[in-house]
């Protein structure tokens, strides 16, 4: 019997020898890219010494991961990525829901079509192009500060004052990405049943209760787990805007763990077993909330939003 | 929509307003950049604000194309970079979407074994380690093979090609059409509009990809767009160390106009491109969240 089944195993796999081909440079590429930087974890248990290479150095047991947490910056830097990931949450996710609303309301085909454009344009340039252009027009002598200044009143430290550098964070990526993030509950009010929106009129509901009753009521799924699957990624609090954006004066107020480990990493005394124990200990809890959201995202949409099924 | 001849409501009217203020909030920032690109320095200190340049130059150009060192070489290794990583990388996903659509005796491991590269990673200092130790470093061969194929990309691919009816692939596979010949030949051509979509992205994830290069090419004959920029953005002098010294900005104002000139240069053709392009993208997005 069990030869019986490993013939039929092996003349399955021989069916299939031209998928297995297909799939070995993948395979060989992940092994080395993805596989490869996991092996290089063993540096968070060790002290990295350059000449011995990550397997020669000495290890160091969970002194590394210790180390974190008696780090004032390190705490600091955890502290900010969860609370800027909290107020990002409260301060963004609404935006282009609301957004999505008012673009499917509004009349004139041409003129939304052009507004969409707009809208989704930015979320296409990089952090680079879009700092740069934000700051220049956010900075003590750009533009919003010299209209100020023309108009007789006092300049604001837009990008020196950490607390108004905080809220500009949230307000920046709302401009950079709300537009695109409207396509997704745009797409999922299109799917609404048109005769209830009939239905409701001749109930003589006004557009806005049936904005609320109808459409808002029929997207709820989609915000639930929209909302969901941002909360598993609560562990990153958008490192290309805050790197883009930072400068010394607010720096210590915006370091998150992605930005502390490349500072720590490329900083003056760089110390390699101890960055990466700290990029470890993101990795592991933002993994562990990552399959926690995507399992009830997959729950609530019935297997629909699933990736693992 | 139906309700044309009415008379505009209340939603009507804020809905107009609030999108066509947001637009304007959109569009200054921009337009605000390319004029003060276009712009004398004595023009930029009297008015950082105008909607037209207020003394027209095409210096700050001039000094891009002619004194700015790599502006020409950036665009040429960001463009093979994008077109070598498209090619490689769609042919790549394609090709393991398809076998993932197939039944095959490991099909269950060797996706799980892919799936969790999506979830979890080495990160920063391994994985630049990793280049190191390949003699990858200052090489563009690092900057595409790191960003060849996304998970998240091939599952949805792979969704599409589940998608097509299960008796076409099998009655090529009766005609005896090997596995190779059914993905080129027959599921491929099928799935066009999605390679289109996916291959945009692509290109523009290539256009605007900015960290590794940034940490891996050193030398300014390697560097790509985004490199050239965040290298001339620091070199200006940084608006963002002046901040800290409150309106003290006038000693690198100069370098203003050469800064916007270089934002333009390096996001003009997504600027021309996106608007008739913007179809592709957002059926992208709906295809399943084409992640960025």
């Amino acid at each position: 019997m069990a030869h019986m089944k490993k013939n039929k195993v092996l003349s399955a796999m021989w069916k299939a020898r031209y998928i297995y081909i297909l799939l070995l440079g993948y395979f060989v590429w992940l092994i080395i890219f993805h596989y490869g930087p996991m092996y290089g974890l063993l540096l968070a248990f060790k002290k990295y010494n350059a000449r011995l290479g990550i397997w020669g150095s000495e290890w160091v047991g969970l002194d590394n991961l210790k180390r974190i947490f008696v780090t004032p910056v390190a705490k600091r830097a955890i502290w900010n990525t969860l609370t800027i990931s909290i107020r990002r949450t409260i301060f963004q996710f609404p935006f282009p829901i609301i957004l999505a609303v008012l673009i499917t309301e509004m009349r004139g085909r041409k003129l939304k079509k052009v507004y969409q454009t707009i809208f989704t344009f930015p979320h296409f340039l990089s952090w680079v192009v879009v700092g740069a252009i934000l700051t220049n027009f956010l900075s003590s002598s750009g533009t919003i500060n010299t209209a100020l200044a023309n108009m007789g009143l006092s300049k604001i430290n837009f990008l020196g004052n950490s607390k108004i550098f905080t809220s500009l964070l949230f307000i920046t990526a709302n401009w950079k990405g709300m537009g695109w993030g409207a396509i997704i509950y745009m797409a999922a009010i299109a799917g609404i049943d048109p005769t209830l929106y009939d239905a409701a009129k001749v109930d003589g509901a006004s557009r806005w209760q049936q904005i609320w009753h109808i459409t808002l009521a029929g997207i709820k799924s989609t915000i639930a787990i929209k909302l969901i699957l941002d909360i598993g990624g609560i562990m990153n609090a958008g490192f290309d805007q805050i790197f883009n954006m930072r400068n010394d004066v607010v720096n210590s107020a915006v370091t998150i763990l992605d930005t502390y480990v490349y500072d720590i990493t490329f900083g003056a005394v760089p110390n390699y077993g101890f960055s990466t124990a700290v990029g470890l200990f993101k990795s592991v809890i933002d993994f562990i909330l990552l399959i926690l959201a995507n399992q009830i995202s997959g729950y609530l949409s019935k297997g629909e939003h699933k990736l693992i099924k | 929509m139906k309700r044309k001849k009415k008379r505009y409501d209340s939603v009507d009217i804020v809905s107009f307003i609030s999108l066509t203020l947001l637009a304007i909030v959109i569009v200054i920032p921009f337009w605000n950049a390319i004029v003060i690109s276009f712009e004398t320095e004595s023009a930029y200190i009297k008015s950082p604000f105008s909607w037209l340049p207020g003394e027209f130059t095409l210096t700050n150009y001039e000094y891009m194309f002619e004194h700015a060192e790599g502006l020409i070489s950036a665009y040429k290794n960001t463009i093979k970079i994008a077109v070598i990583g498209t090619v490689l990388g769609m042919a790549m996903m394609t090709a393991v979407a398809y076998c993932f659509s197939r039944q095959f005796p490991g099909k269950r491991v060797l996706f799980y074994i892919m799936l969790f590269t999506m979830f979890f990673g080495g990160g920063l200092v391994p994985k630049y380690l990793l280049i190191k130790n390949l003699g990858l470093l200052d090489t563009h061969t690092a900057i595409i093979l790191m960003s060849l194929a996304s998970v998240h990309n091939i599952i949805i691919m792979k969704n599409g090609f589940e998608s097509i009816p299960n008796d076409l692939p099998e009655a090529a596979m009766i005609d005896g059409a090997s596995d190779f010949t059914i993905f080129a030949r027959v599921m491929l051509p099928l799935q066009k509009p999605m390679i289109a979509t996916f291959s945009l992205f692509h290109v523009v994830g290539a256009w605007n990809n900015w960290y590794w290069p940034t940490l891996i090419l050193n030398s300014s004959d390697k560097a790509v767009l985004q490199v050239f920029l965040r290298t001339l953005l620091a070199n200006a002098g940084g608006t963002a160390i002046a901040e800290s010294s409150m309106g003290n900005l006038s000693d690198n104002v100069y370098s203003m106009g050469i800064q916007m000139a270089a934002v333009f240069i390096v996001m003009l053709p997504i600027m021309l491109v996106y608007p008739f392009l913007q179809k592709y993208f957002v059926k992208g997005v709906l295809v399943g969240g084409v992640k960025m």
